[in-house]
């Protein structure tokens, strides 16, 4: 039954990726929004994040202010398009950063597998048995709390998790005999690992990526929550929250809006990585 | 008691014991169902067996299955099949339930597959009896040992107690025979039982099936894609083309005198049983879309005697002889075709000339890689090769045959240097070459390719044809620029593909296609030497044919020489100069195949010549088994003393036999000299 579907004369893919690329459209149109908030945020916000203003202090939502103002009369809603930036940008960084480590180390595992492979995977798995936050947080005060170094914490958060999901589907590609066909060729390791590894493996890693990403966003804000990474006045989302609590029994907006906002930036992402990676398991099945 | 062969009565349908009328199973809807079956009529008489053969794709599998009620994702759109009268189709999935295991019973493919690895033999048999034939544990437990027994399995007791993955293939088929006649079943499916097994073990597993026949006088369904092995079994054959019964006749008849077109192919591609060099014929072009099959006759299109009129309408089924029928519109005998008969000439260089590759002294041992306990595995070294040495000379093919676990596929990793062996060497024109394929030159590995036994997996799904086949010639720099193009099509069109393949991915190739872009990937490298690690094993014999040619061509007009691996003799036979003869990590006997097939000098070769398929009832016999001896100790005596026929005591497990030594270069190593 399978020569059917390898029949010359028609392409069973050019069809599905037409549904596929229909899956993707909502994906495609968040990212946009998602760029368009970290880029353009400070331009549209409709009032300065920083300069006080004491006639409009502790205001409650309005047409004026939709999101209320601080002790400060700074503007809420400007501030949260202020706060993307700090926000997301550090998730987005530690994200690609520690999928890229996850995705070398999964792949040097996957192909040597063996010695080399137990070896970085106990490990990885030493990095796995530190709590997330607490690893991070230790990182951080360590190191000082300097964006980059915050960066740097919460990629080593998500490199030990990525590398392990990477692993698992790079060890069953090292086995195939196109690998031995390229070791006898004497292609170099690079070639093996990223032009013939890595192809196959790229649903795995974008799908990875998409998931990780809405736990990135929720790890940075938690972390600036805590005083980690961004400090006042800077905007960030968790840091909002922090600041705003001690006002939470008579104007909760300073806490409730930047806690949606995170909410629903996070929930959106992994929607995103869903129908990503169901795209993807179509096109995968039908390349079986 | 089984009746005679052509003693056996009409088989009536009213009689019969299944009885297939006009079976159509299609899968999906509207314009992209695909008719699997289509009007398939068959039917079994008590204690016949029934083969039912055709290439991957003819619906075998599907009309067997259907028996089984199974018809997962497809429908049945007409027909009827009937279990001695009794319409299977109107069942209800409580009415399968008595007739799944307890009437009919199924031996599959893959043994493993169909063994539930977390129980034990014995109550996995014991199953089907406590369900069907309401025994207690304790007597199906009984029975179940008893049932071992009746399969021939050494030590039924201690073996009921056993995992499935503790005993071999062969024994696994036997646990799913032994399952399969539990509740005596009147008809028994064997959807290809021994093609996942050794050549050995196959002889063993039919002669048991035989036996079983003999003794239980079940009825019988045999499915297989290999006409000697169907013939071997079988009173009648059924050949199934594109889901339609193109011939049904008694199995002698079909395999000797086929009168459809396509039977005839299927014989064509089937390597010669006398060792005759002759081309292969197979059939061309594959398997119409089923989607969408053209009127007329479903063969047409690839049928060298089609006539336009072919085309008009579906041929009618003919009567061709005694209860053999045929569905072509030609009645009278159709000659055989005249390329059959082309021969081909042997080729091989003189043995005086110098081997171009060799491998001296060849050791591998696995130790199995631990982290936390080095030291403690020191013992549990198997060797997969023991002091293997080997000459090739140039544009030589050298078969290697041996069943699995023998090291045959070790030395071919060892010598593209993909494993490092554990001692000896391999040398190129005398030069040592270092063990890994990255140490060596760019020269040495450009030398010696390689190609996969699976077509699947050795091409990177990722990547086209052209990127394939094009990255070896860029790599050892054999051509540059627009240079690059022109050579892959010409790379392409030497194993018989069109440039149109260029942009396709491997997933759109059928399983000979990609074995063919495996063989031209190899040979864009422009090597001395093609290590071929069964290339044709998971193909069909007709793809099988057309990939040998395609070999024998490329020897021919490149001067290429071949290290080819097979554990069928046949095909050894077929393309090889000299061959080697692999047992447990040691080479037994080695020379030119004329010599070795003719005059063997080690038992093992012996025992594997006569286990080959010769296509007639009892026409072989396999090798008596022998259970009692003690496993040599590796590096102690003969590896093959505890099976050996012809065994002389104390000797043979205590000393390594010496090499003897016979004519062109024929070498054996036995304590027991040649005969010449």
């Amino acid at each position: 039954m399978t020569t059917v579907a390898t029949n010359a004369t028609d392409r069973p893919l050019a069809r599905v990726s037409r549904t596929a690329r229909a899956m993707l459209r909502p994906a495609e149109l968040y990212l946009l929004f998602l760029v368009l908030l970290i880029v353009a945020g400070p331009w549209v916000a409709p009032f300065s994040a920083y300069d006080f203003n004491a006639s409009a202090s502790l205001l409650g939502p309005s047409w004026v202010h939709p999101f209320g103002t601080d002790e400060f009369g700074r503007d809420i809603l400007s501030r949260v398009l202020v706060g993307a930036r700090p926000t997301l940008l550090p998730a987005f960084a530690a994200a690609t950063l520690g999928i890229a480590a996850g995705t070398v180390t999964g792949l040097v595992c996957g192909l040597f597998g063996g010695r080399v492979d137990e070896l970085i995977m106990r490990s990885m798995d030493i990095l796995l048995s530190f709590p997330a936050l607490i690893l991070a947080m230790l990182i951080v005060t360590m190191m000082g709390s300097s964006i980059v170094n915050l960066v740097l914490a919460m990629s080593l958060i998500f490199w030990p998790r990525s590398a392990r999901l990477i692993r698992s589907a790079a060890l069953e590609i090292g086995k195939r005999e196109f690998i031995e066909a390229c070791r006898a060729r004497g292609e170099s390791l690079g070639f093996i690992l990223f032009r013939e590894m890595l192809p196959n493996l790229r649903s795995v890693v974008i799908i990875d990526l998409a998931l990780r990403s809405s736990y990135a966003i929720l790890l940075s804000a938690s972390l600036a929550y805590l005083g980690m990474g961004a400090q006042t006045p800077t905007p960030a989302w968790g840091l909002m929250v922090k600041e705003g609590q001690q006002f939470i029994q008579f104007a909760p907006w300073l806490t409730v809006f930047p806690c949606l906002v995170v909410a629903v930036i996070a929930t959106g992402t992994v929607l995103i990585g869903e129908s990503v990676r169901q795209r993807f398991a179509i096109s995968t099945r039908l390349a079986r | 008691m089984i009746p005679q062969r052509h003693e056996i009565r009409q088989a009536g349908v009213e009689n019969a014991v299944l009885a297939i009328e006009n079976l159509s199973i299609t899968y999906g809807k509207g314009s992209e169902a695909v008719h699997a079956v289509r009007g398939v009529t068959l039917s079994i008489a008590p204690g016949e067996a029934y083969g039912l053969i055709g290439e991957s794709g003819s619906g075998k599998s599907t009309v067997a299955f259907s028996c089984m009620g199974h018809v997962a994702g497809g429908e049945i759109e007409t027909g009827s099949i009937k279990l001695k009268g009794e319409n299977l189709l109107r069942l209800s999935p409580a009415g399968w339930q008595s007739v799944r295991g307890n009437r009919v019973a199924m031996v599959y493919q893959d043994p493993m597959n169909a063994l539930n690895p977390a129980f034990k033999l014995g109550a996995q048999v014991a199953e089907a009896l406590i369900r069907h034939r309401n025994m207690t544990r304790k007597d199906a437990l009984a029975r179940a040992v008893e049932l071992f027994r009746q399969v021939r399995l050494p030590d039924p007791e201690n073996l009921a107690q056993r995992y499935p993955h503790q005993i071999s293939g062969g024994q696994q088929q036997r646990v799913v025979i032994a399952m399969a006649i539990a509740c005596e079943a009147e008809l028994l499916i064997m959807d290809e039982p021994t093609t996942g097994l050794d050549i050995t073990t196959e002889a063993h597993i039919l002669d048991l099936i035989a036996d079983l026949r003999k003794r239980l006088g079940m009825a019988i369904l045999f499915i297989s894609h290999n006409l000697r092995v169907v013939a071997q079994v079988c009173d009648r054959v059924g050949v199934l083309y594109a889901g339609q019964m193109v011939e049904e006749g008694p199995a002698s008849e079909v395999l000797r005198r086929a009168r459809h077109p396509y039977t005839m192919g299927l014989n064509n591609s089937l390597l010669p049983i006398d060792g005759a060099v002759k081309r292969l014929n197979p059939i061309p072009g594959s398997l119409p879309d089923l989607r969408n099959v053209p009127g007329g006759c479903i063969f047409a299109a690839r049928c060298a005697y089609a006539t336009p009129q072919c085309k008009d309408a579906v041929p009618a089924i003919q009567v061709v002889g005694s209860r053999h029928v045929s569905r072509c519109i030609f009645n009278e005998i159709l000659p055989l075709a005249e390329r059959a008969a082309e021969t081909r000439k042997r080729f091989g260089p003189e043995e005086s000339v110098p081997p171009q590759l060799s491998v001296v002294d060849l050791d591998f041992s696995y130790a199995r890689p631990s982290l936390a306990l080095p030291f403690l595995n020191r013992k549990e070294q198997s060797k997969a090769l023991d002091r293997v040495t080997l000459a090739i000379r140039p544009g030589e093919t050298l078969g290697i045959v041996g069943e699995s676990g023998s090291g045959k596929s070790t030395l071919a990793r060892c010598i593209a240097g993909l494993r490092a062996p554990t001692g000896g060497s391999v040398r190129m024109e005398g030069q040592r070459l270092e063990p890994l394929a990255g140490q060596r030159s760019r020269d040495a590995r450009k030398r010696v390719q390689i190609v996969f036994q699976n077509p699947d997996s050795a091409l990177n799904p990722m990547r086209t044809v052209g990127e394939i086949v094009s990255r070896p010639i860029g790599l050892y720099g054999n051509a540059s620029g627009p240079e690059v193009a022109k050579r892959t099509a010409e790379l392409l069109e030497m194993v018989n593909l069109s440039e149109r393949y260029l942009t396709r991915f491997p997933r759109e190739l059928s399983g000979g296609e990609k074995q063919r872009v495996n063989i031209a990937r190899a040979l864009a490298a422009d090597p001395d030497i093609i290590i071929c690690d069964e290339p044709t094993s998971a193909l069909d014999i007709s793809v099988q044919a057309a990939v040998l040619n395609t070999l024998i061509d490329l020897r021919a007009k490149r001067g290429v020489a071949y290290i080819f691996i097979t554990h069928d003799l046949g095909v050894v036979r077929y393309i090889a100069d000299r061959v080697a003869v692999m047992y447990s990590g040691s080479v037994l006997e080695t020379g030119p195949v004329r010599e070795v097939f003719a005059n063997p000098g080690h038992a093992y070769t012996e025992m594997l010549l006569s286990a080959m398929p010769r296509g007639e009832r009892h026409a072989r016999h396999a090798p008596e088994e022998i259970v009692s001896r003690a496993r040599p100790v590796q590096g102690q005596g003969c590896p093959f003393a505890d099976r050996c026929l012809r065994y002389l005591g104390q000797e043979c497990d205590a000393v390594t036999p010496p090499l003897r030594l016979g004519r062109n270069g024929h070498m054996v190593s036995c304590h027991i000299p040649l005969r010449t």
